[in-house]
């Protein structure tokens, strides 16, 4: 979403001030990311002049940014009412719509944007997302290619393009797009400038390797199965991972040096961020290195939280471990989590015992779960992914949507059953209910946008048929 | 400072209710003053009360703790009716002179009245300690106990009286015959009964207790048989017709026990129709489907027990505890903490956790008929283990708090201490019977200390039952009940205690991983055996057909709810709030969250 261009920094002065230099202002308070104020100005511009239609959009920015999604949409719906056709609206209206997940209308805004500014690669690169989004691979990429005819070294549509391209399969070529992901504007950087080159894969002895766990938990734990690969090629690695991840890197590769601040690293010759290695592997749907399981379980943490369990769930009763929610700030959160409410045909399995794994904010709808099964909410205790890896071992069966704990689960080769939103993360391909990535994982996607209910109903039955 | 104390005790605040006991002067300073209360002692025998006063009054004046002046003084409030002032002066009493037996049997017996049972097993326990072979000590200590749902160590007492006293005094027999019937142990009850009313034929009290039992044991020919006898002697006595009124509601014969609460009513006037009456015809017209009248009675009812100084809502109180549970109970630092070990020596309990009047009776009746689980009732002991928690863990800190301890060294088994508490009292509390794996505790809102259960008991099963809160609502102003701190004393309190709790719930089962399972009431109306096998299921027990009939369980269910288990499963208990729609209307706002959190809609 673009930012509209801003005059002039400052705090609201003690003096009357004319409109247009509140909304200055205000825009100003949006490209620094401090949307509380530029809120707060935008109300009390809007309060005198409701209908100023710069102002109504970007109002909506900022309620967007703020996660009020449908004020948001309302007010850049207001704003267009005001504006007609100005392509900018209907540019940003689109994201809108795509984040409530009204496909359709994504889309014709997208559309209608793209021939109002036909120059613009960015509506281009928007209607490449949402055509992603709406399962149209091949108008994704066709889209992305368009804007990138335009603007070769646009970040953005390479990424879509690498997206798209993962997603069908054609990973040889997915992968070299994928490498603009680091180029994205608002990318966290993956590590400090440094002087070093980044590794292609070549084989040395003479130097250290340090290797990034970058991206989110999933990543890390789905892309450590490459270490060994990496050990073979650089015998000498160092490991740069947040604490969260430590054990699971250790028992990867216990002889690594770890650090997990960026001053404790130790001198390298090269660096690779862990999300780079299936590029320079090579991989492909049909060879994708599976040594699952990979990771294991403490077995002394195993007893102690099976003894845990035999307590809290009934004797006899099959423990389906479950998750409904990733980590909020995840781009694609709203859409591949779900809420515990949704779970009822799950928990309508007779003899099933839910055990929840859940954890962050979400986790406290365990406490308004009224259910049939017995919740055990177990995430409640869970200290960290050794605890995790425990629990997980002690489960008949894991039910998630994708997480980290999904990962793990099937880095562990439990039996693991995936939900996923329609337009799923690339990695779990299309129209298959497996993957090559985890032998034991089962995948249940949404057969349209949004629709977790026929999912809980298919992972209901399923369960039930044992 | 010239103001009388408010407690109307007639003395200056500042030698009564504001009294700086630093300031007192020593006994030696105050002897002078012993022939004015020997002179007050003489005008009070001889009725001149006036004169008795003012020499009280005088003598207070200068040595507030006199004994003799402060005694005389509480009889004189007391004949005059005034509660308050006499309660005052007679907690002076034992206060000053704590090895007073005679003031501190009289303060245990005025607590006794009041319902406060917990102060008055207070001063109770230090009457047997200031006279251990005292029958009298004894026999408030029975009173006391059976009343506070501990009947097992009630029959103790009263059966100490019989040894101190070597004779069968027939008010005692009479005692201890309700306290029988209490543990449901009704043939042992009535023979007592008889035995008592062939000794004295003539005690009310006793007749009273009898027809109580023969009508809760469903014998309801016997009791009526017991209260004819009674109308022979006493015609027209309002209790004998209330419990008539009773017992006609139970043979469904609702017209005649209308009829009964209206000549009762007609001849006491509003001095005699209590509470206790206007609760029972509010219940007789909504059986009768007149709902708008039965509604008029409760509130009535209610408003009433409020003015004769009945208890009221301890906002501030239960405000202050739940938030402090809040604050305690997060998963940080329960991760901290230890747990007790599982006994498996002993029957484990199941805890059957609701609002008075959700259904925990029901329940408890359909569990307890399986051979494997027996009755323990309402157990008052999380309640007094929270009460006994800095003692026995040695702490400076009240509940929660003073589970802070259990971080020390030397408190590492402070829960398992707890633990076996909680097991010693249920074990002399008589419920366990031979075969038995689990009892049942169905105390309710001991899910407001369902934190502390599950430190004490983390695999006990916790079986919340869940009713739609506007039935909860209804049944709460329909009934008395002191539970959730005298919450039920209007529709609104019992709205917001009843909210409090179900939040408080969620926290804990946000923070904890507990082993619980909500039941709806509606399902076990509707649905009834998939909804038992679904509970011994979770308890892991096997089906035992006989629950599902259990009403026909023999073992009498002691609480309020004990009329409606001993019928099947009826459906007009369902959403039966819609009957009282309108006056339903001003707590609606305050349980709306709560009732769509529990999937529920207002109709």
């Amino acid at each position: 979403m673009e930012p509209i261009p801003p005059p002039r920094p400052g705090d609201v002065p003690m003096v009357p001030v004319p409109l247009n230099e509140l909304f200055m202002m205000a825009a100003e308070y949006e490209r620094a990311k401090r949307w509380p104020e530029a809120d707060r100005l935008l109300n009390h511009i809007l309060a005198v002049a409701p209908n100023q239609a710069d102002s109504l959009h970007l109002a909506g920015i900022v309620s967007f940014r703020l996660g009020r999604h449908t004020q948001a949409l309302e007010q850049m719906e207001r704003a267009i009412a005001h504006g007609v056709d100005t392509p900018l609206y209907l540019r940003n209206i689109c994201e809108v719509y795509r984040s409530l997940g009204r496909l359709d209308e994504a889309l014709a805004s997208a559309q209608r944007a793209a021939a109002l500014s036909p120059s613009d690669p960015l509506c281009l690169h928007n209607l490449s997302v949402i055509h992603y989004e709406r399962l149209e691979l091949d108008e994704s990429i066709a889209c992305a290619d368009r804007a990138l005819a335009m603007n070769a070294g646009l970040p953005g549509a390479h990424f879509a393009r690498a997206e798209a391209l993962l997603l069908r399969g054609d990973w040889a070529e997915g992968w070299e797009e994928y490498e603009w992901r680091f180029r994205i504007a608002e990318a966290a950087p993956l590590m400090p400038p440094t002087d070093r080159p980044q590794w292609d894969g070549t084989a040395f002895s003479d130097g250290r390797l340090l290797l990034v766990a970058d991206q989110g938990f999933g990543d890390i734990i789905q892309f450590g199965r490459y270490i060994d690969w990496v050990l073979a090629r650089c015998p000498d690695i160092v490991i740069a991972c947040p604490p969260e991840v430590v054990s699971i890197m250790r028992q990867l590769c216990p002889s690594a040096a770890i650090a997990m601040r960026w001053e404790d690293s130790v001198p390298f010759r090269a660096y690779v961020p862990l999300s780079g290695l299936p590029r320079l592997h090579g991989t492909r749907p049909g060879n994708v290195p599976v040594q699952a399981p990979y990771l294991r379980a403490d077995q002394a943490r195993v007893a102690a939280w099976r003894q845990r369990l035999d307590g809290l769930v009934p004797a006899g009763f099959k423990r389906v471990g479950i998750v409904w929610a990733g980590r909020p700030t995840h781009n694609n959160d709203r859409r591949r989590s779900t809420t515990l409410a949704s779970f009822g045909p799950i928990a309508s399995v007779p003899r099933v015992a839910l055990v929840s794994l859940q954890k962050g904010p979400s986790a406290d709808q365990a406490g308004r779960y009224f259910g049939r099964a017995p919740l055990v909410n177990i995430g409640a205790e869970i200290g960290d992914y050794d605890d995790t890896m425990a629990l997980l071992s002690s489960l008949d069966q894991m039910i998630t949507v994708d997480t980290s704990v999904g990962h793990l689960s099937a880095a562990l080769g439990r039996p693991t059953w995936i939900m996923l939103a329609h337009a799923p993360d690339w990695r779990w391909l299309m129209d298959r209910e497996d993957t090559p990535w985890y032998p034991t994982v089962r995948l249940f996607r949404q057969k349209v946008a949004g629709d977790w209910a026929d999912v809980m109903r298919r992972v209901g039955s399923a369960l039930r048929e044992g | 400072m010239t103001q009388l104390c408010p407690c109307g005790s007639g003395l200056r605040a500042l030698h009564c209710c504001s009294l700086n006991v630093a300031t007192l002067p020593p006994p030696e300073a105050t002897r002078h003053l012993m022939p004015l209360v020997e002179r007050a002692l003489q005008a009070h025998r001889q009725g001149a009360t006036a004169t008795a006063e003012q020499l009280c009054l005088d003598v207070l004046e200068l040595a507030p703790d006199r004994p003799g002046a402060l005694s005389i003084l509480y009889e004189i409030r007391k004949g005059q009716g005034r509660h308050e002032a006499a309660e005052v002066l007679l907690r002076r009493m034992v206060r000053f002179d704590p090895n007073n037996f005679l003031a501190t049997n009289e303060l245990v017996l005025l607590l006794l009245g009041r319902g406060l049972l917990a102060d008055a097993e207070t001063h109770a326990r230090n009457a047997i300690r200031i006279a251990p072979e005292n029958p009298q000590a004894h026999n408030l200590m029975g009173m006391i106990m059976t009343e506070a749902h501990r009947p097992a160590v009630g029959e103790y007492h009263y059966r100490r009286v019989l040894e101190l006293t070597n004779a069968r005094d027939p008010i005692l027999l009479a005692n201890l015959a309700w306290n029988l019937k209490n543990q449901g142990r009704m043939e042992e009850a009535r023979a007592l009964y008889e035995e008592s009313a062939t000794a004295a034929p003539d005690i009310r009290q006793t007749l009273l207790g009898w027809a109580r039992l023969e009508e809760a044991d469903r014998k309801f020919d016997s009791a009526s048989a017991v209260l004819d006898r009674m109308e022979a002697k006493w015609p027209n006595d309002p209790a004998v017709r209330l419990s008539r009124a009773v017992v006609l509601g139970r043979m469904k014969r609702y017209d005649e026990a209308l009829r009964e609460l209206d000549q009762l009513a007609a001849l006491t006037g509003d001095d005699g129709f209590g509470p206790t009456e206007l609760l029972e015809k509010g219940r007789l017209l909504d059986q009768m489907g007149r709902f708008d009248d039965a509604f008029t009675a409760f509130q009535t009812g209610k408003r009433m027990a409020m003015e004769r100084g009945g208890l009221q809502y301890m906002d501030a109180v239960a405000d202050n505890l739940i938030t402090r549970l809040r604050g305690f109970f997060t998963a940080g630092r329960l991760r901290t903490l230890p747990r007790a070990g599982v006994r498996q020596d002993v029957p484990q309990p199941i805890f059957i956790l609701g609002f008075p009047r959700s259904g925990t009776t029901l329940i408890e009746q359909t569990l307890s008929v399986h051979p494997r689980i027996c009755a323990g009732d309402e157990l008052p002991l999380m309640n007094d283990i929270s009460g006994l928690m800095p003692r026995m863990l040695a702490s400076p800190l009240t509940y929660p708090e003073a589970l802070a301890e259990l971080w020390m060294g030397d408190q590492r088994e402070g829960l398992d201490n707890l633990r076996d508490y909680y097991l010693q009292k249920v074990a002399q509390m008589g419920i366990l019977q031979p075969g038995a794996a689990w009892f049942t505790d169905k105390m309710p809102l001991n899910e407001t200390h369902l934190g502390l259960i599950a430190l004490l008991f983390p695999q006990s099963p916790l079986i919340h039952v869940i009713r739609h809160p506007l039935d909860v609502m209804v049944s709460a102003i329909s009934n008395l009940f002191t539970h959730g701190f005298n919450c039920s004393h209007s529709l609104e309190t019992a709205a917001l205690h009843y909210v409090r709790v179900m939040d408080l719930v969620q926290h804990y089962r946000a923070e904890m991983a507990l082993r619980y399972l909500p039941i709806r009431y509606e399902e076990m109306v509707e649905d009834q055996e998939p909804t038992i096998r679904a509970i011994l299921d979770f308890v892991g027990e096997d089906f035992d057909p006989r629950c599902l009939a259990f009403h026909e369980n023999s073992r009498h269910a002691r609480t309020a709810s004990y009329a409606q288990v001993t019928e099947p499963l009826y459906d007009r208990s369902r959403f039966r709030y819609r009957n009282y729609r309108r006056q339903l209307e001003p707590v609606i706002p305050i349980l709306r969250p709560v009732i769509e959190r529990l999937g529920y809609t207002v109709d």
